[in-house]
């Protein structure tokens, strides 16, 4: 079956089986890697996108049920003050859900210029770490939201 | 597998059954799927013909949990149980239907053991791990219900209506028996597409986990005050969600020895939630 995706701003058409996850699409099908796949259901966050803006988990997602909703990735998100604050804060430590985080985040200071600690909490709850580096995300997150980030 | 996009929801109930099964958020369903526990040879599209959104006191099935957590126009503690559900990405995908509908989180159920809800003889639940597992209605299979939103929309008195009828929730759901191992009593061939959510004069969902945030419910209860009635619903404590009359009930649970704990667990919340509803002294 076809599928018809906009990612990122590009537009892609592939021929996908329906029971076809959209991360399975995403990392071998188009080789869009920084999409991670971890628990590969629904538990941990790591596979996180936007789908028009809203961060779902495509790792439980067909990618057939997508339709016409643009698909923002980590790749997507290349130049979002995002990234440098969470170099700078050292939020990542093996980094393997760090591109899940950082997807998470950057929808939150979307509809949220300055979140609080708990908007912050309540936000970002769907993505683990295993490495433990919640005070640093929310340092970096809090970082953007104080230089006017997040537009 | 293929794929079915009904043009509306009558379609949609006609195309079900038969190795047809239908898909909504997909977030229980997906998994199921992978680890081959539902089959489905075709999968049926709900997602464009199920209302969705709140009108009143009506609530769209195609609703997700996400949009109802920020309703301030539906009761509390659906608003609550909404809230502390699953985690963020789950709730922008999962919807209310769905969530009536999702299956034990019971590990060996998920793990395909040919336990007694499987249709086998034995709960291995009982004689193995059940720290998460059921306080009532626990004779032959002792899972826990894990929907939230579902205890608080049975303290409601929620109805729901359907492609081919309307009844109560209360009667959505059914102890599993020797005769019919599943726990809801959906047709085949039937869509949910919204619920009637009464109005009460207060209501509180309260919810016990291992961590304050993203975690299944130790224990998850919620009350409804309507006149002078208090009505509660209850997750994490039976196969399906659960309704008590008062705290009394609880000397009726029939724990396991590794759940225990939950009735005590239950008994505070009853308590704290009963008093969070009750009209204040005087008034
Ligand atoms: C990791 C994880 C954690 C979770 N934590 C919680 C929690 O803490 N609390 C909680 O309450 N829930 C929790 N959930 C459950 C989650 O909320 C449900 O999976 C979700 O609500 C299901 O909705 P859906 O739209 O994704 O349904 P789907 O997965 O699409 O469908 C679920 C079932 O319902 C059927 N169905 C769906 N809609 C209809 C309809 N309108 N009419 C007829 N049949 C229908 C489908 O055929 C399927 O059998 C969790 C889920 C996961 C995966
Ligand atoms: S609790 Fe129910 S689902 Fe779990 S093993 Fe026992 S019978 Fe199976
Ligand atoms: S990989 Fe998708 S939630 Fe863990
Ligand atoms: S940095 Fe290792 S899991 Fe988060």
């Amino acid at each position: 079956m076809v599928v018809e995706l906009t990612i990122n701003g590009n537009a892609y058409e592939l021929e996908a089986p329906v029971g076809r996850t959209l991360a399975e699409v995403l990392r071998l099908d188009l080789g869009l890697t920084g999409t991670k796949i971890a628990c590969g259901e629904g538990h941990c966050g790591a596979c996180t996108v936007q789908l028009d803006g809203v961060p779902v988990l495509s790792c439980i997602t067909l990618v057939h049920t997508v339709g016409d909703r643009e698909v923002t990735t980590i790749e997507g998100l290349r130049e979002h003050p995002l990234v440098e604050a969470f170099v700078e804060a050292d939020a990542t430590q093996c980094g393997f859900c760090t591109p899940g985080q950082i997807v998470t985040a950057s929808a939150l200071l979307a509809a949220n210029a300055s979140p609080s600690d708990d908007e912050i909490r309540h936000a970002m709850a769907g993505n683990l770490c295993r490495c433990g580096t919640y005070p640093k995300i929310e340092r970096a997150i809090h970082t953007v939201a104080g230089d006017g980030g997040g537009s | 597998m293929e794929l079915l996009r009904p043009d509306s929801a009558e379609a949609a109930a006609a195309a079900l059954g038969n190795g047809s099964v239908a898909l909504a958020g997909g977030t229980e369903l997906v998994p199921l799927l992978r680890d081959g526990i539902v089959r489905a040879e075709k999968l049926v599209e709900l997602r464009d013909v199920v209302p969705r959104g709140v009108d009143g006191t009506r609530i769209g099935a195609g609703t997700t949990l996400a949009e109802l957590e920020v309703d301030p126009d539906i009761p509390q503690a659906l608003r609550e149980a909404c809230s502390l559900a699953a985690s963020p990405q789950l709730r922008s995908m999962s919807t209310l239907g769905g969530n009536l509908l999702q299956a034990t989180r019971c590990w060996y159920w998920r793990l395909n053991f040919p336990c007694y809800l499987h249709g086998g003889d034995t709960c291995h639940a009982k004689a193995g791990q059940h720290r998460e597992h059921a306080i009532f209605g626990n004779e032959r299979c002792a899972s826990a219900h894990p929907s939230d939103p579902a205890a608080a929309l049975l303290a409601l008195g929620a109805r729901l209506r359907t492609t081919s009828r309307e009844f109560s929730l209360v009667d959505l759901y059914r102890l599993p028996t020797d005769e019919e191992r599943n726990v809801t009593a959906l047709e085949p061939g039937e869509v949910i597409l919204e619920l009637d959510v009464p109005r009460p004069e207060a209501s509180v969902y309260l919810k016990a986990m291992e961590r304050r945030k993203w975690s299944f419910a130790i224990v998850g209860v919620a009350a409804a005050r309507f006149a002078d009635s208090i009505r509660l619903g209850l997750a994490g404590v039976a196969p399906i969600p659960w309704a008590l009359s008062s705290v009394a009930d609880l000397e009726q649970a029939t724990p396991l020895l590794g759940t225990a704990y939950k009735v005590q667990i239950a008994r505070a919340l009853v308590r704290r939630a009963v008093e969070a509803v009750s009209a204040p002294a005087g008034a």
